[in-house]
């Protein structure tokens, strides 16, 4: 056998060209509107991910059966980036190339290193209960969409809940414990300006992430004796929390949690013996609600659900739902607007931002989003575990609003001033 | 047959010392080198931006930490502690109007100085001890980062990169952003290839194998120990300022915890302990094997209808990745490098079996 240097040669420079075309499956179809979640399956959202990210494909599934929107179907790219921010790079550019007009992280440290591309390259991204609180302000933000309350917010709430209950929190005592971490940390300048209007005392308590062991923290929390407890964290950090609070008998009915609080986490602690804690609900969970009835008739009745049965209804299941059902009515307010597309990030963009009294059917509080507002009014309800499930101690609710937009619009400023 | 060795005779010093003494190896450097400069111009926007541009920035990353590791034989386990400093330091000198140019020699100064006061732990312990004081370095630099505000930037802990301009060329879009960082790999890449051949590259190569006896010849141990730790921190602050500029263009902290370290120290000993080619090699294995086999794993269950949930579908490439750095590692315990050298020594005297190395 003779291979001549000169067909060696002509041979991998064909192979060197031949890898350059791309391969694109039949993605560039018509009447498709392709939205891109690589999301963190395997790293520190885990089982989150999983559950939101199979309440979103059921919901899309459900609006595809049905005929799509104005004759145009989704396709969900689903994908892993595991919190590695190379791979979420390249996966929001394969995205880019690939013509889709939304990507959902569901990260913080991906949303945020996403945020100027995202504003450069006019994508949208949703940043649901991730990424920067002061995504809110949209007028900054153009690209960038929370669509749900961020983490002041929901601190906001939980404050307010306590003075609901308690009539006056002047000289109570309230115990933040939260993970070290920029995440963990968010909500302490609104605590502390609430501290100083309300006159609370607030009693700060970080524990070293990931936050599997906190035993030197909780025994300091009871010694503290206080009125109310709220624990920040994610992921591992909040089962541990939990556990610990049991087992130094503090009281779980004074004991409240932002909106990282599941079904799952319940299993892990012992559903009977955390009765009575609480949590931030930005949607009702369960399966009562309309669109969740709706899903286990023709999407999971049919076979064609996304993932386990018994995990449909389940808090960050709905929360899926939630942010897909936000994304379609934002996708029919843009056929309204221009019917005749084109299909792009600027296109959804007009749609998303006038989204106006959505409610899902019952299943998310109504929401507003303006071009200001990326919040969509900060609203939501405190949900308390009765041992099965949660139950709704309040109905849809907004409070300190003009502490957190005055913390949304502080690094705003400081954003708009330094980021270009 | 390919390289054509025959005959080649060196008749002069200068010809004998030479980085690549056969012609062969010096035309596939400058097609190499040819097509890295035209990327831009043939290669898909994607593929420039999602693999180009971090390849070459990690590839950096991990010719600085081999040139301690591969080099002097000091291990460091905070070298994206390192990073991170160079990143932040340049950040905030770009941020306070300081030419980028500057800035990026300023990060590096800033990790250079910190770093040696961590290398010198290597004065005193060796091996995992050295692992130990190095790593503790990754976590005091991580908790400096977030409990000083004015380091990470506020609450949200997120610092926009201004836009900024390299020698007369605007940093901004694909193309400048990917030659800033050619530039900067290609530099660093000519200082490795060429640090062995010096004083200094002979002198760590001989604190490497033993410092005792490194001392008994002469060599200044206390010295050329803290210059190897110097050396690398520059490098690493150099390249920290390029990823935030090229690649992040916003810094926040929890893009250089320990995850980063053992990401580069797996590039380099993956790629090969102390070769410059095995860095690349390295970087492109551990930072692209995921993205691909997630690809692949999402193809088949997406294209092909091989029906499996998405728990699964999600792992499968983990098992995968790791199954194929235990396969490489077992394979050919010196890294992917010495696995192109014995490809290439096979191809020296093909059609051939065997010929003196």
């Amino acid at each position: 056998m003779t291979i001549k240097r000169r067909t060696f040669l002509a041979g991998s420079a064909a192979a060197a060209i031949a890898s350059q075309f791309p391969i694109r499956l039949a993605s560039a179809q018509d009447n498709v509107i392709r939205f891109s979640m690589p999301q963190d399956f395997t790293r520190v959202y885990t089982f989150v991910t999983a559950e939101y990210s199979q309440g979103q494909r059921d919901y899309l599934t459900l609006i595809n059966e049905r005929g799509g929107i104005n004759g145009h179907r989704f396709v969900a790219d689903v994908s892993d980036h595991g919190n590695d921010l190379p791979r979420a790079i390249e996966a929001y550019e394969r995205a880019k190339s690939e013509g889709a007009v939304l990507v959902d992280p569901l990260s913080t440290p991906v949303a945020r290193a996403l945020v100027p591309r995202a504003l450069e390259d006019k994508i949208n991204m949703i940043t649901a209960f991730s990424g920067r609180s002061d995504a809110a302000d949209g007028s900054v933000f153009p690209y960038v969409l929370p669509l749900s309350p961020n983490y002041w917010t929901q601190a906001g709430l939980l404050i307010d809940y306590f003075r609901q209950v308690d009539g006056d929190l002047s000289g109570k005592k309230i115990c933040f414990v939260h993970i070290d971490t920029p995440f963990g940390k968010e909500p302490l300048p609104i605590l502390e300006k609430l501290a100083e209007s309300q006159g609370f005392e607030l009693l700060a308590f970080p524990y070293t992430p990931p936050g599997n062991d906190q035993s030197a923290i909780w025994p300091q929390v009871r010694r503290a004796r206080p009125d109310w407890i709220m624990f920040w964290g994610a992921g591992v950090g909040q089962t541990v929390a939990l556990t610990e609070a049991i087992r130094n008998g503090l009281p779980m009915d004074r004991l409240s949690s932002s909106v990282w609080l599941s079904e799952s986490d319940m299993e892990v602690v012992g559903a009977a013996q955390a009765a009575g804690v609480m949590k931030v609900e930005p949607c009702v969970s369960g399966r009562e609600p309309r669109l969740i009835q709706d899903i286990l008739a023709e999407v999971v009745g049919a076979g064609k659900g996304a993932g386990p049965e018994d995990k449909v209804g389940t808090s960050y299941y709905n929360y899926g739902v939630m942010l897909a059902s936000l994304m379609v009515e934002g996708v029919r307010v843009a056929f309204e607007k221009a019917p005749d597309g084109p299909v792009t990030g600027e296109w959804l963009n007009a749609g998303l931002r006038a989204i106006t009294g959505f409610d899902a059917e019952g299943l998310i509080p109504p929401t507003t989003i303006t071009p200001e507002d990326h919040q969509g009014g900060g609203q939501a309800r405190i949900g308390r575990w009765d041992g099965e499930k949660f139950v709704a101690e309040t109905d849809w609710f907004s409070a300190n609003q003009d502490v957190v937009w005055e913390e949304i619009r502080k690094y705003s400023a400081e954003f708009k001033e330094t980021g270009q | 047959m390919f390289y054509r060795r025959a005959g080649i005779r060196h008749t002069r010093y200068q010809d004998e010392r030479q980085i690549w003494p056969l012609p062969f190896d010096r035309g596939l450097v400058i097609a190499v080198f040819l097509l890295a400069l035209a990327a831009p111009f043939f290669l898909d926007r994607l593929y420039l931006v999602g693999y180009m541009l971090p390849w070459i920035i990690w590839s950096t990353a991990a010719l600085g930490l081999n040139f301690l590791m591969g080099g002097a034989g000091q291990i460091h386990l905070g070298y994206g502690a390192v990073i991170a400093i160079g990143a932040y330091g340049s950040v905030h000198m770009v941020r306070s109007g300081i030419p980028f140019e500057i800035a990026m020699i300023g990060g590096g100064l800033l990790s250079a100085s910190v770093g040696i006061v961590f290398g010198a732990a290597a004065l005193r312990v060796k091996g995992l001890y050295l692992a130990m004081a190095t790593l503790a370095m990754q976590y005091i630099v991580d908790f400096v980062i977030v409990h000083f505000p004015t380091i990470s930037g506020g609450t949200q802990a997120t610092i926009q990169v201004p836009r900024v301009s390299f020698l007369g060329l605007a940093v901004v879009g694909d193309a400048p952003t990917y030659y800033v960082a050619l530039f900067v790999c290609i530099v660093v890449t000519l200082f490795m290839l060429n640090v062995k051949r010096t004083s200094l590259g002979r002198a760590l190569a001989a604190v490497r194998e033993k410092d005792y006896a490194a001392a008994i010849i002469g060599v200044n141990t206390f010295r050329y120990k803290l210059l190897a730790f110097w050396v690398s921190s520059f490098i690493g602050g150099v390249v920290g300022s390029v990823l935030a500029v090229c690649y992040y263009r916003a810094i926040s902290p929890d893009q250089f915890h320990l995850e980063l370290s053992i990401q580069l120290v797996a590039m380099v000993i993956v790629g090969g302990l102390g070769s410059v080619l095995g860095s690349f090699f390295g970087a492109a294995l551990i930072l692209f094997a995921p993205i691909l086999l997630n690809q692949a794993i999402g193809f088949m269950a997406g294209g092909m209808g091989v029906a499996i949930s998405t728990d699964l579908r999600s792992h499968v490439p983990l098992m995968l990745y790791g199954a194929m750095i235990i396969g490489f590692l077992l394979w050919e315990p010196l890294g992917l490098a010495k696995i192109y050298s014995n490809i290439r020594n096979y191809f020296l005297v093909w059609p051939f079996r065997h010929a003196r190395q």
